[in-house]
């Protein structure tokens, strides 16, 4: 490539950077501002970064629904696994007939829209007195990434040289300790990338928990909705809470972002 | 999916080859014995039938009903009155509409923004400058769905927002993008492309480094103009990605809901009403579960035409 071409392709990429970069600085510059700079037309381009309060008023209101989100979050990935990796490791290493329409039927329920789930699991929580409960929110969210899970899990789990699988059950391991004591450790980094999009995934989540939850088990994206009503929108808890919500999938995004291609596509696509 | 697994095998292939010349046992049985199988395989399904197959029959259920969030224990069977209901209901029918120019539009604009952005990032692939600023890039499509809705109401406010004081530095008329029937749902889909046309940019980069240079050489020699390394070139190297991306992008625009919640709510009017808010608004504000039910029932039966022909296809890709 020219050297003039590569200048010109940088600059292109400058811009394309600034277009998927800039909306989200200047939502997380407001954070900084007081309610008249959120507000100033010419706008205030760069804030006082000292100025905190924002954030005070924000979490000494709402620091017990940011610990639910923690909490719904990381129970609900705790969960999700505990049922994905052996289910993903039982569905390459066992050989039964209806495997494959098996595995796919557990794909396709991950493509369900969560709304038709709704009024159902509405209603047996509600029966089951579990309405607004933490743990409602844990089951329905790590049972919403199974599939996922199961999924991406199978593709690592094949990875692993069926010899060593075969040797661990010579030498007398049961298939329970070949699973823990062999497959598990040789598909670590794997496991941790799965956990990460779960994470991610019911971190984000928004519908589910407006049906389930309503005062006590509010997860954080409930709160920042509620921010925004129709007569007043508080732009400056929303900057601010906006900033700790995104937080977690930018450092995400920063970190895995060799694996997002494959996690989004389910393995389909390897980068 | 690739995963560096390789760094652990260096010890334990050793000392499996070790193990394997001890043993002359035949080595062909290995799968799991079928107690074994069902243990494993077993716990995960039952909960999915708990989460998917049980509240699809549950809404197929409530949807022969006329029954009321309020008032559960008082239901009226009403057969297919729900459905038939549906069909004439101008407001859901418009939500069909809206969902289906949403999803074209916008994932019109992701594969020829994503293809662009991915030429680009794909000419800086050797230099740090272009690694970095493609990490920048991809930012948008992990960010929580409600929080890119509220970065646009900031950005697009009709009074305050900075898009119309930027637009009235150069002469064009503040626009009220949420706010004007004709627009609200253009907007959307630009907040809906900005969002994902990062994911198709590297779906598209992934399928792009795939092509080997020598090809670019020989179509140079061949004197190409650049629209015909396009179609003869990167096209077939990138075709399979973009039908996932596809696929995938269908099946998330019909969920899509997070975003409308806090922009637009559906409004002005019903200009931006989607299925899915459709379904939502029926059972928790106007509390008609049976109406509801049946109205995510449909979105299911749509859904599962798509998945039925995604599934088979991410099957082949993996398996490849």
């Amino acid at each position: 490539m020219t050297k003039s071409n590569n200048r010109l392709a940088v600059i292109a990429a400058l811009f394309i950077t600034l277009i998927f970069t800039a909306p989200i600085i200047w939502m997380v510059l407001a954070a900084f501002k007081n309610i008249s700079d959120i507000y100033a037309i010419p706008p205030v381009w760069i804030p006082d970064f000292s100025y905190l309060d924002n954030f005070v008023l924000l979490l000494s209101e709402n620091w017990q629904y940011l610990l639910n989100s923690v909490i719904v979050t990381l129970g609900a990935t705790a969960v999700c696994m505990a049922f994905a990796l052996p289910a993903a490791f039982g569905l390459v290493n066992y050989r039964f007939k209806g495997r494959n329409f098996l595995a796919d039927w557990i794909l396709s329920t991950r493509m369900m829209p969560p709304i038709a789930a709704a009024v159902p699991l509405f209603m047996v929580f509600n029966t089951a007195g579990m309405l607004d409960t933490i743990g409602s929110l844990i089951i329905v969210y790590a049972g919403f990434n199974l599939p996922f899970a199961i999924w991406v899990s199978m593709s690592f789990f094949r990875n692993i040289p069926k010899e060593i699988i075969e040797a661990a059950r010579i030498e007398g391991c049961t298939w329970g300790q070949t699973f823990r004591t062999v497959a598990l450790p040789l598909a670590k980094s794997g496991i941790a990338t799965v956990s990460t999009f779960v994470f991610i995934f019911a971190w984000n989540e928004l519908l589910l928990a407006l049906f389930l939850t309503s005062r006590e088990a509010k997860t954080f994206p409930v709160v920042i909705s509620s921010f925004s009503t129709v007569t007043k929108t508080y732009w400056e808890l929303i900057s601010a809470a906006t900033i700790i919500q995104i937080l977690p999938p930018i450092i995400f995004t920063l970190l895995m972002q060799k694996h997002i291609v494959s996690g989004l596509t389910m393995g389909a696509v390897k980068n | 999916m690739v995963f560096d697994v390789k760094i652990y095998l260096g010890d334990t292939m050793a000392q499996i080859s070790y193990s394997l010349g001890k043993l002359v046992l035949p080595l062909s049985k290995i799968d799991l014995d079928k107690r074994a199988g069902f243990l494993f395989i077993f716990p995960a399904v039952l909960y999915l039938i708990f989460l998917s197959v049980f509240p699809f029959l549950y809404s197929v259920y409530l949807s022969l009903y006329d029954v009321k969030l309020t008032r559960l224990d008082k239901k009226y069977f009403v057969g297919l009155e729900n459905y038939l209901n549906l069909l004439n209901d101008p407001l859901f029918l418009k939500s069909i509409l809206n969902t289906a120019i949403l999803t074209v539009s916008s994932m019109a604009i992701e594969i020829v923004l994503g293809f662009v952005c991915a030429k680009i990032f794909l000419s800086l692939r050797e230099q740090r400058v272009g690694q970095v600023l493609r990490s920048m890039s991809i930012l948008p499509m992990m960010i929580t769905p409600i929080c890119v809705g509220l970065i646009f109401s900031y950005i697009l406010n009709p009074t305050l927002g900075i898009a119309n004081y930027l637009l009235s530095n150069v002469g064009v008329e503040p626009l009220s993008w949420f706010g004007d029937p004709s627009v609200a749902l253009l907007s959307v889909i630009l907040i809906n492309a900005w969002q994902w046309t990062p994911f198709m940019m590297l779906l598209m980069l992934a399928g792009l480094v795939s092509i080997p240079d020598s090809l670019y050489e020989a179509a140079e020699l061949e004197g190409a103009k650049w629209y015909h390394v396009a179609r003869w070139v990167e096209l077939p190297a990138i075709k399979d990605v973009i039908l996932i991306g596809i696929i995938l992008r269908v099946i998330d625009n019909l969920k899509l809901f997070d975003l409308v919640y806090v922009t637009t709510r559906g409004g002005p009017g019903d200009a931006t009403e989607l299925v899915t808010f459709f379904a939502y608004r029926q059972d928790f504000r106007f509390f008609q579960v049976g109406y509801g039910s049946a109205a995510a029932v449909l979105i299911l039966l749509i859904s599962i035409i798509i998945t039925t022909i995604a599934v088979r296809y991410l099957r082949r890709m993996q398996n490849d």
